[in-house]
């Protein structure tokens, strides 16, 4: 295989494809419904929707935190699952943003980066936090990227709001990500703080060749920032658009017809 | 009203001293044993064949009190404060391994989720998600501990198992209340003392730490 192929390979590459895909937290209601989407390798893909919608469950069934009750998911061509011993390898790369950040309150900034890094770390090394001087070095190179020089000592308690969402930032690229999950993280923001986070991780996604997947409750953000918008709504996706600049370059409905979609809307301007 | 025989304080502070002796080293060698037991029954980390049987095993512990796990090893150790001192690290390995898995269990799930999706060994969960999350209610526990076996040793030695407890049945046996009444003065003195001290120590300690996990809950 010639470089030039394989970088076309690796350019066009499917890197998530979710086909029908429906799963449950009970029995009776679905989180998601019938969902497929399709993401290239490098996109900066955004899902909106409102709360409830299934947003937060549909990054969980991409990083095997959950897995689907019907349909199939690849990542990258494997399932994601924690008894999967290759996704389990992959999971190493795939940095995971939760909603609350899941920072550790009581450890340090530094420490809370080098969580990133544990997957290279041997049992003794980690245990005894006796940390390699060039991952410390990578921990501080990251930290000054996201902005936090000077704070690696500080305990994630003592942070701001922006500040913490710089550090999960940070724990996720420690982890030499190819592809980023993050939920929510600047919906709480101001609007300044939350533009200075979109353009760190889009400064990073540029030079990493990253897949960037971020959920927003914001479509303005979603659409100021990403190539691709899917929305959400009631556990089904209702529409995917491409964007360039400003305008909308693609325009597809998605798993419901456009009838549905209006129905929708109509059942809920009448509550 | 009963004379109190000033001379015994001394006898009364050496004894108290080995009582707080048991205490102590109990508490530390009980807690470093139910840390681990206390990892092994939480359930957000294990399959139920490994929490099953352990809880069934501290249950089975915490069904008897300090003073019948002396009696028990006086029989199979000799009187002494050996004895005491194996009796006061059964209650407590009882005791704090269900506390701190109940407090495992209610670790918040976000950094658990967090820290898991990555892809983490099991050993490495427990050294940067469970210990951080955990330690300080953890030192909570420990000290509470400490207190109780305090108490606990005064008594032991009702039965042989060492402590001041000895002195003090010794002398009500033979109604001898003076006497008696100075060991426990000494140990009311002793129990104040420890009480004070624990509450500083959770003030200086303990509470500002979880007062931060307070502030960043939100
Ligand atoms: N842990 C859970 N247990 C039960 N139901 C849940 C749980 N998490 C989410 N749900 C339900 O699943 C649906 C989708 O939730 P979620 O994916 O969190 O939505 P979003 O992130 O868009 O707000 C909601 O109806 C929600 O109530
Ligand atoms: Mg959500």
């Amino acid at each position: 295989m010639t470089a030039s192929s394989s970088f076309s390979e690796i350019s066009t590459k499917k890197i998530i494809q979710m086909n029908d895909v429906s799963t449950s937290y009970d029995s009776k209601n679905y989180a998601l419904h019938g969902i497929n989407l399709s993401i290239d390798k490098g996109t900066n893909y955004a899902i909106v929707g409102p709360s409830g919608s299934g947003k937060s469950t549909l990054l969980k069934l991409m990083n095997g935190m959950m897995t689907p009750s019907k349909g199939t998911i690849k990542i990258d061509y494997q399932t994601p699952n924690m008894n999967n011993k290759k996704f389990k390898i992959m999971m190493h790369k795939i940095g995971y943003i939760p909603q609350s950040l899941g920072l550790i309150k009581n450890i340090s900034v530094l420490e809370n980066t080098m969580i990133g890094a544990l997957p290279r770390l041997g049992i003794i090394q980690s245990f005894l936090k006796n940390f390699p001087e060039e991952e410390i070095n990578e921990a501080k190179r990251i930290l000054k990227l996201v902005g936090l020089s000077g704070k690696e000592e500080r305990k994630a308690y003592m942070l701001s709001g922006g500040e913490k969402r710089r550090v999960a930032i940070a724990r996720a690229l420690m982890q030499k990500p190819t592809i980023l999950l993050a939920d929510e993280i600047v919906s709480e923001l101001d609007h300044v703080t939350a533009r200075e986070i979109m353009n760190l991780i889009a400064d990073a996604q540029k030079q990493m060749n990253l897949t960037a997947i971020m959920v927003h409750h914001d479509m303005q953000l979603a659409l100021e920032y990403a190539n691709r918008v899917a929305v959400v709504k009631e556990g089904q996706k209702v529409l995917e658009i491409g964007v360039e600049g400003d305008s909308i370059v693609d325009f597809q409905t998605g798993d419901l017809t456009t009838e549905e979609i209006m129905e929708m809307y109509s059942d809920e301007s009448k509550k | 009203m009963t004379h109190i025989e000033t001379e015994l304080f001394g006898v009364a502070f050496w004894s108290m001293l080995e009582t707080i002796q048991m205490a102590f080293i109990g508490t530390i060698v009980g807690v470093a044993i139910a840390f681990p037991l206390s990892i092994l029954s939480a359930r957000n980390l294990n399959s139920k064949y490994v929490y099953g049987p352990v809880r069934a095993i501290l249950a089975a512990i915490r069904t008897f009190p300090s003073i019948l796990w002396a009696m028990l090893f006086v029989i199979m150790v000799g009187l002494g404060t050996f004895a005491g001192v194996l009796a006061i690290i059964m209650y407590t390995v009882g005791f704090v391994a269900k506390l701190q898995y109940e407090v495992i269990e209610t670790i918040d799930s976000d950094p658990m989720d967090a820290v898991s999706s990555i892809g983490v060994s099991k050993w490495q969960l427990i050294r940067y998600v469970v210990f951080p999350e955990s330690a300080s209610h953890f030192l909570s526990q420990m000290l509470y501990m400490f207190d109780y076996n305090v108490r606990q040793s005064s008594i032991l030695g009702i039965v042989g198992a060492g402590g001041i407890g000895f002195y003090i049945i010794k002398h009500i046996e033979f109604f001898e209340y003076g006497k008696a009444t100075v060991f426990m003065i000494v140990v009311l003195i002793t129990v104040l003392i420890i009480d004070w001290g624990s509450v500083k120590i959770r003030d200086k300690y303990i509470i500002k730490s979880q007062h931060g996990m307070e502030v960043t809950a939100k």
